[in-house]
């Protein structure tokens, strides 16, 4: 069950993604930007399988006597560092881009030479 | 175990970190900065000289064995491409320091390049695919900040361009890399070998790993700016500084390259595809017979599409930005040959390699001219040109010998690439196999554009009569009449400098084209080390996972 939810969100996820990376909007491409690579996130930690002990402190979880995979959890802690670097940068671009063209409309900068 | 395997990443490292020490005092810090250069290439050659025979290196970070932990491979193929880098690098950073200003090179320059540096390294040497993204990752955040170095309208949009599309590109990556470790269970690149070879096994399922695999392509693809993913090319070219623009021709979009050598040609090839399987244009039963005609196609395009635009250009800058889409074709066009006709596999790894190495040189060679005729002239615009070659004819001799190199004339090392292409496509030819009529095609056609765009812009800019603006800003002895700042002896003394700096790469192309065996030897040590998943996986040897 768990399984068909988490594929639900993140197909949702993706999507809501794409379509904000498609606006003519800078802060809106951004953040479409920034919930595409988070969805990546969410997909690799569901990668390692969603059940299982945790890997520390003695049996906490539930459903069967496997310890669960920390290694995704390794990953995304990782990915999830550098998303934080990427996205600080793309916004301080974004404001950049904004001083410097005064406007943050991507039909407008196109025009802007 | 071996350190050497470590040292060029070391070594850059410890560059990074001591330009961002050495800030106050910019003597110091181009000391350091151009020191350090100089020491990562003494740590290449170190590697190289041990593994040039044929012995693989390896490191396992932490000591954790394979697959547990990351695992740095040193091999003949990881040790051509740091080799390319280490000598382009160097030629770059000297022109750099004359180039760039200096309060830019106090502010950031220096770190951020080196940085690049690590990330290069680190992509060329690391045994594991998320590691490799970590990598990419450190290499694309510097060139974010070096594209966007002058922070001008043009810069900030071409960054916002390549910031965008290569942060998608890195969700990709995520994505694919999540797909293959849960299908195949291990991130390890030798570990995964030998879990493709022998799927049941290990209870792998070949069909998803080969779709993942292609999702993974796509990204490599975009960081090698082959077509479809290649819009981002001229408008970053543009913005970034000569020299940046130099390295991330030259050597960055060679890491794309790199990955697809070492992942599908070492790595994928492993698998064999499932007989049932029925797509166009499929003819083997390995999973590279999958991605040949996908190679093969995005190839073409790119030599094409790049070839076709790069004559259509109206500044120096764009045409060379056009022509590298159009020489990574060229690069990727023998991998495709090698990808279907097994019996030219290696001859044509080692034509991409050849080429790759050639156009690193010749091709941050004329990214240079152009950054220094810039500053010289004020313009790289074909209207304000004309003439440079009378008032500055050893600038003029330097984009000479590395345009020629790109069109391929001996003895220049650009020769030899062409001609291993050529001849890659003409053996396939004669096996009879499909599509190789095609690649001679496209690589003549490619040929004839590359001729045509080199030959306009060396006419519209170097030859003739001196156009007004040059007139005003080159003397007639050729030296160099400032605008503003400087003082006359100061700028003529800089682009003395970089002129001499050109003239080194220029003799470089030069040298290597005469003493073209030591690159064929190192290029084919190379490819043989590329096409050896056994020797791969008996190297790195990763343990059996008790499940």
């Amino acid at each position: 069950m768990t399984q068909f939810v988490l594929a639900t969100v993140l197909g949702l996820l993706f999507a809501l993604g794409t379509f904000l990376v498609l606006r003519r909007d800078v802060v809106r491409v951004v953040w479409g930007v920034t919930i595409v690579s988070q969805s990546a996130n969410v997909y690799l930690v569901t990668m390692g399988g969603l059940e299982g002990l945790a890997p520390v402190g003695h049996g906490h979880g539930g459903g069967g006597t496997a310890v669960s995979d920390p290694l995704v959890q390794a990953l995304v802690l990782t990915a999830i560092v550098i998303g934080f670097g990427t996205s600080a940068l793309a916004l301080v671009l974004t404001y950049r881009v904004y001083q410097e063209h005064g406007t943050i409309d991507v039909y407008e900068l196109g025009g802007d030479q | 175990m071996s350190t050497t395997v470590i040292a060029p990443l070391l070594v850059a490292l410890c560059t990074a970190i001591l330009t961002l020490l050495t800030r106050p005092n910019l003597r110091l810090l181009q000391g350091v900065s151009l020191l350090g250069a100089v020491a990562y290439l003494g740590a290449v050659a170190a590697l190289f000289d041990r593994v040039v025979g044929g012995e693989t290196l390896v490191y396992q970070v932490g000591d954790w064995a394979a697959p547990f932990g990351i695992t740095l491979v040193g091999d003949a193929l990881a040790a051509f491409m740091l080799g390319l880098a280490a000598i382009v690098s160097v030629g770059v950073l000297a022109h750099a320091v004359l180039y760039v200003d200096d309060f830019g090179q106090r502010l950031s320059f220096h770190p951020l390049y080196h940085f690049m540096m690590v990330g290069v390294s680190g992509s060329f040497l690391t045994g594991d695919i998320f590691n490799l993204f970590v990598w990419f990752e450190v290499m694309l955040m510097s060139s974010y900040v070096l594209v966007l170095f002058y922070g001008g309208k043009q810069h900030t949009r071409a960054a916002l361009n390549y910031v965008v599309l290569n942060l998608l590109g890195s969700a990709v990556m995520l994505v694919a890399i999540g797909g293959i470790y849960a299908t195949t269970g291990t991130l390890n690149m030798a570990d995964l070998a030998r879990r493709l070879a022998d799927p049941a096994a290990y209870d792998v399922n070949v069909l998803p790993v080969l779709g993942l695999a292609a999702v993974l392509f796509s990204v490599f693809a975009l960081k090698a700016g082959l077509v479809p993913f290649q819009f981002w090319v001229p408008a970053a070219y543009r913005a970034a500084p000569a020299p940046v623009t130099a390295m991330l021709a030259g050597v960055v979009k060679k890491v794309g390259v790199y990955a697809v050598v070492r992942l599908y040609f070492t790595i994928f090839a492993a698998a064999s595809l499932p007989r049932a399987l029925s797509l166009p244009g499929l003819a083997g039963d390995s999973a590279l017979d999958f991605f040949g005609p996908v190679l093969f196609l995005m190839a073409a395009a790119s030599v094409l599409f790049g070839g076709v635009g790069a004559v259509g250009r109206d500044d120096l800058d764009s045409v060379l930005a056009y022509s590298s889409i159009s020489q990574v074709g060229f690069i990727v066009l023998p991998l495709a040959v090698a990808a279907t006709v097994p019996s030219v596999r290696i001859l044509g790894v080692t034509a991409c390699l050849v080429y790759a190495f050639n156009h690193g040189l010749a091709k941050s060679l004329l990214f240079l001219v152009a950054g220094t005729v810039r500053e010289s002239v004020g313009s790289t615009d074909f209207a304000d040109l004309g003439g440079v070659a009378g008032r500055s004819p050893v600038l003029s001799a330097a984009f000479f010998v590395g345009a020629l190199s790109l069109v391929g004339v001996p003895p220049l090392s650009g020769f030899f690439g062409k001609f291993l292409v050529f001849d890659v496509a003409a053996r396939a030819f004669a096996t009879g196999a499909a599509g190789a009529a095609a690649t001679l095609a496209v690589a003549l056609l490619g040929a004839v554009l590359t001729i045509a765009y080199y030959t306009r812009a060396w006419n519209a800019a170097f030859w003739g009569e001196p156009s007004e603006r040059v007139e005003e800003f080159l003397g007639d002895d050729g030296s160099v009449v400032p605008d503003g700042g400087q003082s006359t002896a100061e700028a003529a003394l800089s682009l003395g400098g970089m002129v001499v700096v050109l003239v080194a790469f220029a003799v470089a192309v030069v040298a290597f084209g005469i003493g073209f065996d030591v690159l064929y030897g190192a290029a084919e040590a190379a490819a043989r080390a590329a096409v050896d998943t056994g020797g791969y996986v008996d190297a790195v040897a990763p343990a059996e996972v008790v499940e």
